[in-house]
């Protein structure tokens, strides 16, 4: 494929996009901008599939794919209805790993989410294409949910967190024995990145806060494993989820990919709420995401304590489910886990990225956060940190005075690992699953390198309301039909970056 | 039967499919070519050639030839006009009904239709390649081929196999045949591999599940041409041509999953429909035809989309076709007692399915047989009607020839 082919598919492919003609009704996939039956004279409308439910028509398992897709080893490709336009499309079925002889004919009628994910990529070097002509059935891992946008009953208050969503992929592998607390860790499908992860987690927030999305009109991701050295995920992002009002094939919206280790995103939750305040913006909503496929070399010690995964905020000042109250940064120039232009996976300065890099940053954010905001461990319900396995932030957290209650609700990398730019907004995002309104939540995101920054939100009313439209953490860590994969499965898995 | 075919074949000739490591195309397409005007009773001259018809699917591909008619011109020292008719699987037939247009234009009185494919020359890159002929976002949906093939196998079983395991029996036993039907072939492929049986068929390796690896055609290499003239000139070249009675072509979605039934293919029943009006018989009237058989399931869609049998009903009358065969010689497919062969050379399964030749090859082995010169694998019946059946894809182009030796 070449990068104009590329562009003009994946218009289309992002969203399965179709045509409808309002006067006959015909459907068409691939879109015709034209009707067969009424020609020139046709009114043709734009139909999306992306948050649609489909039904596996027909289809047959692949043993022995294509070049392109041997990387994936062994799938079903299927003829997939939709629901509401009942048209017909190509796709494979991800999350899924057939054996050579299963019957498809029992999988007829089985519904179908589709699933932005990788197709593949042309060699090292080249693009990598996506789409989400990939589907996972609805009864299995990946919940089906509607996007409802939903006009915001309180407008321009205070800025804050107006949704979240976070992903946990559906594969997971076990430490023989816990790893610094870490039990057992997300595991990226063959067909996920990073890119996939910002998606999902995007995707969820947009639903979660129902807010419109052509109201997003900037978009940050943060991650230390971008598919691309050069070419953002953001915009991929902007693309899939159509941030920003749509002109012509793009969108009316900006953003950027960014770098700070484990704290990229965090450290921008700032600027969202800065930028909905200020004027000149315009815009409703900033996205702000997290999302890694966190990188280990095989057999290092971070090969026990990485997972895979991203979380999302939506920051605005319409119904918000949790104000942000107070920020305060704190950077030094650390060398304590780093990762050279060209080279896979990143080093660690063992002991070293302890005491003086991340206790020293974590620490002095927190402590310096209350201190100036003068209040005491005991006012706060919550805490949430950076959580590169599961004794360093209890470490932290329990060296301010800080309880049990208070932290082990966030300690979700027990289960699923450090998701790097995504670890601690994924910990937030198991705090606000629970939190109550009026509960304050100080989180603390830690990036090598190395900088802290603590924020102090305030849980609002609308949290409870907008909760039925969460997929929660400790659902996706105890779902029934999660998948655990052997040492070489996940290596393999998760070098296709 | 109508009484004034479209052209006549006067002569044929072909090379063996096999994996021709040592040949390149030029040979085969040499080989094939002097055959077929060796064959010519009387004689024929290069020079008695109007035109040329060649019917090609990858050789851009696999041999990076992309002008046909100039590369051809080259090698067969000739000057006249050439066309190269690509369409997947059917080139050759195409290629068959193109010259069969131009015969009956009335600018040419003799045309020579070749086919041919290097396939190994790609070795593994094959899979890949034989995308082509399907549809782009069928390929990003991770599909191949033979995937496309076991899409429509499967909706074929859960619509009409109501869970008998004699239809997935029927699907095994049509390769079983059509390999019984190659052993006395000469040219075939798989003549040394011989027979096989209903459980090799069955635990045959899977290729895209419910396809295995014996119920496909294999990757081959190979030539076929035909010398044909217009009808009322016939007989300066022999004494027994073999008439094209007609010649149809119907085309379909390239996609799959466009298409409202995947569990046969329109093409067929369009170009089938109208050949048989336009000769002015039925399915009923054919002896022998020559079926596109990429797949099994494709020669069970045939016997369908025909008319042969109804729709949905095909795998019981070929499980009890090939249960009650007794004879040493081929297999008939039997209807109330009226006998239709089908792929008396071993089909695309077993005498070889190099890509652009098929469709040239199916009219060689009718014409052989209709003259009664196929040798030891002659049909042990008189015949005089036969068809062929050359499927492009999944089904986007279908040509079907009917052939006859006696028009009376």
């Amino acid at each position: 494929m070449s990068e104009p082919i590329a562009r003009r598919n994946l218009v289309t492919e992002y969203r399965i996009k179709a045509t409808r003609c309002r006067s006959c009704g015909a459907v068409y996939f691939p879109p015709k901008y034209f009707c067969n039956n009424e020609g020139r004279e046709s009114e043709m409308l734009e139909l999306d599939h992306f948050y649609e439910l489909g039904e596996l028509y027909s289809g047959s398992v692949i043993n022995e794919p294509t070049k392109r897709f041997s990387h994936l080893n062994r799938f079903v490709s299927a003829i997939v209805s939709l629901n509401s336009s009942k048209v017909r499309v190509p796709g494979r079925i991800t999350d899924y790993r057939p054996t050579g002889n299963q019957d498809v004919k029992e999988l007829i009628g089985r519904e179908l989410i589709p699933r932005f994910r990788r197709m593949y990529s042309d060699g090292a070097d080249g693009l990598i294409y996506y789409s989400s002509h990939n589907f996972s059935f609805k009864d299995d891992y990946y919940p089906h949910q509607k996007y409802e946008v939903i006009a915001p009953s309180s407008k321009d208050g205070k800025p804050g967190i107006v949704g979240y969503g976070v992903y946990v992929p559906k594969f997971r592998i076990k430490n023989d024995e816990p790893a610094l607390g870490v039990v057992e860790r997300g595991v990226p499908f063959a067909d996920e990145d990073t890119t996939t992860f910002a998606v999902e987690a995007g995707k969820r927030a947009l639903i979660h806060s129902a807010v419109k999305n052509s109201e997003v009109k900037k978009c940050f991701v943060g991650s230390e494993s971008a598919p691309y050295a050069v070419k953002p995920s953001m915009s991929t992002v902007i693309q899939v989820l159509e941030l920003g009002e749509r002109f012509e094939s793009g969108f009316f919206s900006g953003g950027i990919d960014s770098q700070f280790a484990c704290k990229a995103a965090t450290d921008l939750v700032i600027d969202a709420a800065g930028l909905v305040t200020y004027p000149v913006f315009k815009g409703r909503y900033v996205m702000v995401i997290g999302a890694d496929n966190a990188q280990a070399a095989p057999k290092d010690r971070l090969d026990y304590t990485v997972g895979a995964g991203g979380a999302a905020l939506i920051i605005g000042k319409d119904d918000v489910i949790a104000t942000l109250d107070h920020y305060l940064p704190y950077t030094s120039d650390t060398p304590d886990f780093y990762r050279r232009e060209g080279e896979r996976y990143p080093k660690h300065g063992g002991r070293f990225t302890g005491l003086p890099a991340y206790f020293k940053h974590v620490v002095t954010a927190m402590r310096g956060i209350l201190k100036e905001t003068g209040l005491a461990p005991s006012d706060i319900d919550y805490v949430a940190c950076h959580s590169p396995n599961a004794k360093f932030p209890v470490q932290a957290a329990e060296d301010l005075g800080f309880e049990k209650r208070q932290y082990e609700p966030s300690l979700v990398v027990k289960r699923i690992g450090n998701l790097y730019s995504g670890s601690s907004l994924a910990a937030l995002g198991a705090v606000l699953d629970i939190a109550k309104p009026s509960q304050r939540i100080l989180l603390t995101s830690y990036g090598s390198g190395a900088g802290s920054e603590s924020y102090i939100f305030t849980v609002t009313d609308l949290i409870e309301e907008k909760r039925r439209r969460l997929v929660p953490v400790k659902e996706q860590i105890e779902h029934p039909k999660r998948e655990y994969v052997d040492y070489y499965t996940y290596r393999e898995w998760k070098d296709m970056v | 039967m109508k009484s004034t075919p479209c052209a006549a074949i006067v002569g044929a000739g072909r090379t063996k499919f096999a994996e021709h490591w040592d040949e390149d195309p030029r040979s085969m397409i040499g080989k094939a070519g002097m055959t077929a005007f060796e064959s010519v009773d009387k004689g024929i001259r290069r020079r008695d050639i109007d035109a040329c018809y060649f019917g090609s699917f990858l050789y851009q591909v696999t041999n990076k030839i992309g002008l046909v008619p100039g590369y051809m011109s080259r090698e067969l020292g000739m000057n006249v006009p050439m066309i190269n008719t690509e369409a997947a699987c059917a080139s050759g037939g195409l290629a068959l009904h193109n010259a069969c247009i131009g015969l009956q234009s009335g600018n040419y009185d003799a045309v020579l239709v070749a086919g041919f494919e290097k396939m190994t020359d790609r070795q593994d890159k094959i899979t890949d390649d034989l995308m082509f002929a399907a549809d782009p976002h069928e390929f990003e949906a991770g599909y191949t081929f033979p995937g496309l093939y076991a899409t429509m196998m499967t909706r074929y079983m859960y619509e009409y196999g109501n869970g008998d395991a004699r239809c997935e029996e029927a699907l095994a036993q049509i390769a079983v045949k059509n390999h019984h039907h190659c052993v006395r072939n000469p040219f075939a492929q798989f003549q040394e591999k011989g027979e096989i049986t209903v459980d090799e068929v069955k635990q045959s390796k899977i290729v895209a599940n419910p396809i295995r690896i014996l119920h496909c055609s294999p990757v081959s290499d190979g030539a076929s041409a035909l010398i044909l003239t217009r009808p009322e000139i016939a007989k300066q070249y022999t004494d027994t041509p073999v008439y094209i009675l007609s010649s149809h072509e119907a085309t379909d979605h390239v996609s799959l999953y466009t298409r409202d039934n995947i569990t046969g293919v329109n093409a067929t029943r369009i170009a089938t429909a109208k050949a048989l009006k336009a000769a002015d018989l039925t399915i009923d009237d054919i002896d022998i035809a020559e079926v596109h058989d990429c797949f099994t399931i494709e020669e069970m869609f045939f016997l369908e989309d025909s008319g042969f049998y109804p729709k949905g009903e095909a795998w019981k009358h070929v499980y009890e076709s090939c249960e009650s065969f007794k004879g040493p010689s081929h297999i008939p497919y039997d209807k109330n007692g009226h006998e239709l062969t089908v792929n008396l050379g071993g089909g695309l399964k077993a005498d070889g399915h190099p890509v652009g030749a098929t469709g040239v090859r199916q009219a060689y082995e009718c014409f052989r047989q209709l003259r009664k010169e196929a040798g030891g694998n002659q049909i042990d019946r008189d015949v005089n009607i036969a068809m062929c059946h050359n499927v492009g894809g999944t089904g986007g182009v279908a040509t079907v020839h009917l052939l006859a030796r006696d028009l009376e």
